[in-house]
């Protein structure tokens, strides 16, 4: 115990003066004292020695044997007390004259090491303390020792056999089962070991050298540090470290790399580990409120497991970004096969609302927490390819069902839409090419005549003016009062500002200021703008040149010629080589009006004989109808587990929806809960009975469908939304037929408009137009803006903000071109925009207080806008020192009222990055 | 034009450090206007002109925008076409007005350096054809002898939006100093000594050429921080620059390789597959 504490303070305290007057002291007398010290030790040593050996002791016999067996080993009687402590004491010196002693001449041993190495100094200690009780505190003894010298050794010592091989063996003896001191203890030398090893790679062929005279062809050091890898604290972070630079000493040493792909669990073992982990977490999340959507820093700090989780999880990347590539290759793999395929995907299709959104959230903050690429790629590549039915001959996709739940009404769809923002913020090619851009590659969501018009650009912010011109009449800036109108009066004017490129304003305050001298030039003359408006575009200005920036790795520019349009829908019909009927073309549609709808065509498709191979819808369109069969066909349950549960939870809740409000959402999750439960069970009767429920609200919800007034709900849908774009459409005709001269009068839009279906040419007439469920998900969302509550809408027009910074001319011209024609049942989202602004003057119309509630929601989102931005004490007495006069406050529940104001928001937002991508998409970055 | 550039590639790159730790965007992610921090509001009335709609739906207060975006789409249309011996930048108090020079390198007017100004109409693009006056009239039949404006105007008999373009203004005043085109002159002098006596003619551009070389190194005629002006080569100010311009066309990859791209693609060139590329680790 002694010598511990002497090695545990070091040099630092007492011993520093003695460390200090050996500095003085010429070598030659510091090795008569080593020498000296040492023959004391021998004499009290051989007294003990069982086999009386006199010279250097037959050290790896005995050790093996002693190590073998495990327990304490014990020659002849027990070690009297003084003699154990006279022998401490003289090793303490030995060790601190060791440690002081500098190299020889040209990298030689300084003559106390050479001493060392000679007597086996080392090893007969060691065997000194195996011979006495070898318990938890020796082992620290030793521990400590060998921590002290090989960090604070002025030579090196590990190259020497004497030396090294009694560490290799004191190693080993710490390994399996020990206290947690001594764990500690010997996490902490091997971290230490791994430092040295870093540094000088001359070592590593003597660990493996000395590893193969103890007969395991094992890489001890890196052995003994694997059990430590998902350990929590500093043990665990130690041990993490540790490997980390053998990690990185396996990139450049091909020998390394292999053994610990070969002959270690190293990727194994942090692959499950992560599967072991996960299954630690709360199924369930305790959400704070409703407008929580993912998992903030502050949210998971609070849970110690998934903290541990994400350190294995930030351990795997930093794996990944230094190991050698068969490392890295093979822990991938495991995490995909062993933690993501078996752990994961289950996961996401729990039977209940409140897990699978809990296990989204997961997914979000692990896709979030991952940056090395290749780890990116395999959680991705998990998402968008892992099937997760085996179904011939389609697959349902991770994707498929994670963009299905966006339109569910409970907070699974907020967390879902949270998710892709997380996705589509990544700025990944295959991700977007899955999401949307597949479908709009063959170009057939729009006219034949439209495809030049994909890559023109948009000179004269057509657009923008278009989507501005959506602004409700209670919205626009004249109408409100002062606070919260910020008209600045501004000088179109360059007076005074020094950035020459974009458009500079200034307000009148600063040119008044500043602008002494009378420039003749001046555009136009004062007008009032709504100066939020250049944050706009500022902002856009930054969001689509990172993105632009970001797209430059991309395999194609997706400008509707590269990827060529007509390979894009060969690829699409190659790799669906089901035979599909012309019904599926009403069930594609459909799918844009609901799951509701979808199903009853399902219905009625299902009824019918097969008929002649035409329109090819994609392949898990294909899926989710069949799945819509089974489901009402009653086969459904005869699959093994829960498979498609979002039909479920929309039925579910479009059902409770139209029952009386009464009802609070944890009645209508314990019923979901409840049909899962019934589903998971196989029997047959509660089956039936559930089939029986199914085709009950399948008939109710039809008939309510119907009893809107559409003869069939998917015309009363089509109309709902198209009847609105007709006016503005046709005032643009005009700006429409100049952008492109050729233009045959023959394909004018208005034609088009009126529901009069125009096959452009034989080649395109069997493939339906669609622009993938994502978007249309986002669309009905979007389109049902009045009814959503705040976060959904701020999440919702965050997404499709995102979507129109991308610069593919493909995505731009469909988010972005108003000019666009597209086919009749394509919806566009100026389509959406129009229709909404009719909603809202239609209720700003009817109701009297509206413009008085806009404003109390416009004060409402300031405030709330300006408390995120300071801390929340500041924010307070900012709201107390300038008090604006507040109207009386407005309950978010008025979703329609935020929703006006956000909408107005969001159409500047709009514009402002149609106007920059018209200025940016087109100059080359590297400019 | 460039400085602005850099200084949003700057601000991007930060942005795209951020995605290493990804930090979801704060929700209240649309701008509100904030509150005037002197809680006076401005009180002076919108004048009528500002409020009214335009006849199509647009807000009037956004026409400023719509018209400074499309001049600068014009500008990096400019950019884009790399017209062979021609400079311009638009003037720092007016997108409207563009300064530029055109350098002719071959031909009659070989070695003349001509500066000049473009200007735009402030209905832009639904009014005439901008503008194009030489500083110094440069002695042509197309050119006014007097104003120094250029005949664009048969060239361009009505400016149509989506069709006309300013880099074709600017490709059309350097056409005409290879190609003489002597009908209708603004400079009938010019016009008759080419067809009658291409000598004289001949030696009065070189005259012109001359004078308008000799001023080149005058004081810009408009007062105005983006004008363009000559000196002489200065050691101390110009190796630097020429040094930077040589040095960055020589080593483009190497410049892309410092820029670290946050952007991510497993799909293979010519695929539409995602995770197409060969050299993905396997999975299963």
């Amino acid at each position: 115990m002694m010598m511990a504490s002497m090695v545990a303070n070091g040099n630092r305290d007492g011993r520093q003066g003695e460390a200090l007057v050996l500095k003085g002291v010429d070598p030659e007398t510091c090795m008569i004292v080593f020498k000296n010290h040492w023959a004391q030790v021998v004499k009290i040593l051989e007294k003990h020695d069982p086999l009386r050996s006199n010279t250097s002791s037959n050290m790896a016999a005995l050790g093996v044997i002693g190590l073998s067996s495990g327990g304490p080993m014990r020659f002849g009687g027990p070690i009297p007390g003084d003699e154990a402590s006279a022998v401490q004491n003289y090793v303490e010196h030995i060790l601190f004259l060791l440690m002081e002693e500098d190299a020889g001449q040209a990298g030689a041993m300084g003559p106390i090491l050479e001493f060392v190495v000679m007597e086996n100094v080392m090893e007969r200690l060691f065997l000194w303390s195996l011979r006495r009780q070898f318990t938890d505190d020796m082992k620290l003894e030793q521990l400590k020792m060998y921590e002290m010298i090989v960090g604070q050794a002025r030579q090196p010592l590990l190259h020497h056999k004497p030396v090294l091989r009694p560490l290799m063996m004191l190693l080993s003896s710490c390994s399996g089962t020990a206290g947690p001191e001594v764990e500690a203890e010997l996490v902490s030398l091997l971290n230490q070991l791994c430092c040295v090893l870093a540094k000088d790679q001359s070592v590593l062929e003597l660990f493996f050298h000395t590893s193969e005279d103890q007969g395991a062809a094992n890489f001890l050091i890196f052995s003994l540090l694997i059990p430590f890898i998902h350990r929590e604290g500093l043990v665990g972070q130690q041990a993490r470290d540790a490997l980390l630079l053998i990690m990185s000493l396996s990139a450049e040493n091909q020998r390394v790399a292999q053994h610990i792909a070969e002959n270690t669990y190293f990727c194994p073992v942090l692959a499950t580990g992560l599967s072991g982990l996960y299954s630690s977490l709360p199924t369930k999340l305790e959400v704070p409120g409703e407008e929580w959507h993912c998992l903030h820093r502050e949210d998971w700090l609070q849970m110690p497991t998934l903290v541990q989780f994400l350190n294995s999880l930030e351990f795997c990347n930093a794996v990944i970004q230094v190991a050698h590539p068969n490392i890295r290759d093979q822990l991938v793999s495991y995490i995909y096969n062993g933690f993501l395929v078996p752990v994961l995907a289950p996961a996401l299709h729990k039977p209940t609302l409140e897990e699978v959104m809990t296990t989204t959230a997961y997914l979000d903050l692990f896709v979030r927490s991952v940056s090395e690429p290749v780890l990116l790629q395999t959680f991705l590549s998990f998402i968008l390819l892992h099937p997760h039915r085996h179904t011939l001959p389609g697959n349902v996709h991770i994707l498929d069902t994670l963009v299905s739940r966006i339109d569910t009404p409970f907070q699974l769809g907020t967390v879902s839409l949270a998710l892709f923002q997380t996705l589509i913020g990544l700025y990944c090619e295959d991700v977007m090419l899955q999401l949307i851009l597949r479908y709009l590659i063959p170009c057939n969501h729009m006219m034949l005549s439209q495809r030049r018009v994909v890559k023109e650009r948009d000179f004269y912010s057509v657009s923008a003016a278009k989507i501005l011109a959506l602004t409700p009449s209670c919205c626009s800036p004249e109408h409100s009062p002062p606070p919260l109108r910020q008209l600045d009066s501004i000088l179109w004017s360059k007076g005074t500002d020094n950035s020459p490129n974009t458009g500079t304003m200034e307000t009148e305050e600063t040119f008044l200021e500043e602008d002494g001298s009378c420039y003749s030039c001046v555009i136009g003359s004062e007008i009032y703008l709504d100066v939020n408006y250049l944050h706009y575009l500022y902002n856009a200005r930054l969001g689509i040149s990172s993105c632009t920036r970001a797209c430059q790795v991309w395999s194609a520019p997706y400008d509707g010629e590269d990827p060529p349009p007509e390979e894009g829908r060969q690829a699409q019909t190659t790799t669906d080589p089901a035979p599909t009927n012309q019904l599926e073309l009403e069930w594609d549609d459909s799918y844009d009006a609901g799951p509701v709808v979808s199903l009853e065509a399902a219905t009625a498709e299902s009824s019918r004989p097969p008929q002649l191979p035409a329109a090819e819808p994609p392949k898990h369109i294909q899926e989710m109808r069949r799945t819509a069969i089974m489901l009402v066909k009653g086969s459904y349950i005869e699959e093994s587990d829960f498979q498609d549960d979002v039909m479920v939870y929309d039925l579910v809740a479009k059902k409770d929806a139209r029952d009386t409000v009464t009802k609070g959402s944890k009645e209508v999750k314990a019923h979901v809960a409840d049909h899962n439960s019934n589903l998971q069970s196989p029997s047959a009767e509660v089956g039936d009975d559930l089939m029986g429920q199914y085709e009950e609200l399948i008939r109710t919800l039809g008939s309510d469908e119907a009893g809107t007034g559409g003869s069939s709900p998917v015309k009363t849908v089509d109309k709902e939304f198209r009847n609105p774009v007709v006016t503005p459409m046709e005032e643009d005709e005009v700006d429409f037929s100049s952008f492109s001269m050729d233009t045959p009068e023959l394909e004018k839009p208005h034609s088009s408009l009126f529901g009069t279906k125009l096959r452009s040419g034989s080649t395109r007439s069997h493939s339906v137009p669609f622009t993938g469920p994502f978007v249309s998900v986002l669309l009905s969302r979007l389109e049902n803006m009045l009814d959503n509550s705040l976060h959904v809408n701020l999440l919702l027009t965050g997404i499709l903000a995102q979507l129109a910074a991308y610069p593919q001319p493909l995505l731009q011209s469909f988010l972005l071109n108003t000019n666009m024609v597209f086919q009749p049942s394509v919806r566009s989202l100026y389509q959406v925009l129009a229709s909404l602004k009719n909603q809202i003057e239609q209720q700003a119309s009817t109701k009297k207080d509206f413009p008085k509630l806009i404003t109390s929601a416009q004060h409402c989102l300031l405030a709330r806008e300006n408390s995120r931005e300071c801390s929340p004490l500041e924010a307070g007495r900012m709201m107390k020192s300038s008090p604006p006069p507040q109207p009386k406050t407005i309950s978010l529940a008025r979703t329609e009222v935020f929703a006006t104001v956000l909408f107005t928001e969001f159409l500047k937002e709009l514009a402002a990055i149609a106007q920059e991508h018209s200025i940016l998409s087109h100059v080359p970055m590297e400019e | 034009m460039n400085k602005q550039r850099s200084d949003s590639e700057e601000q991007s790159g930060e942005q795209q450090q951020q995605r290493a730790s990804p930090a979801r965007p704060s929700f209240g992610k649309k701008q509100l206007p904030s509150i005037p921090k002197n809680a006076v509001p401005i009180t002076k009335p919108a004048s009528p002109a500002a409020t009214a709609q335009l006849a199509n739906g647009t807000h009037a207060s956004y026409g400023p925008f719509y018209l400074e975006y499309s001049l600068l789409a014009e500008f990096t249309l400019v950019i884009k076409q790399k017209l062979p011996g021609i400079y311009v930048q638009p003037s720092y108090k007016s997108a409207l007005m563009w300064f530029g020079v055109i350098f002719i390198r071959h031909g009659l007017y070989q070695d003349g350096v001509f500066k000049f100004t473009v200007y735009i109409p402030d209905n832009y693009p639904d009014g005439e054809c901008p503008r194009v006056v030489f500083d110094i009239p440069v002695f042509h039949p197309l050119v006014d002898p007097v104003s120094g404006e250029l005949d664009v105007r048969r060239a361009f008999t009505k400016w149509r939006r989506n069709h006309n373009h300013i880099w074709q203004v600017l490709m059309y005043a350097r056409t005409v100093f290879y190609k003489i085109n002597t009908m209708e002159p603004l400079n009938p002098e010019a016009a008759v000594l080419y067809d009658k006596d291409v000598q004289l003619f001949k030696s009065k551009v070189i005259d012109s050429v001359k004078l308008c070389n000799s001023h080149l190194f005058d004081q810009p005629k408009m007062d105005d921080p983006y004008a363009i002006s000559f000196s002489s080569w200065n050691p101390a100010i110009h190796d630097e620059a020429k040094e930077r311009m040589f040095t960055h066309k020589r080593r483009p990859e190497d410049h892309h390789k410092g820029l670290q791209v946050s952007g991510l693609s497993w799909v293979k060139p010519g695929s539409t597959q995602p995770f197409s590329k060969d050299d993905n680790p396997p999975l299963s």
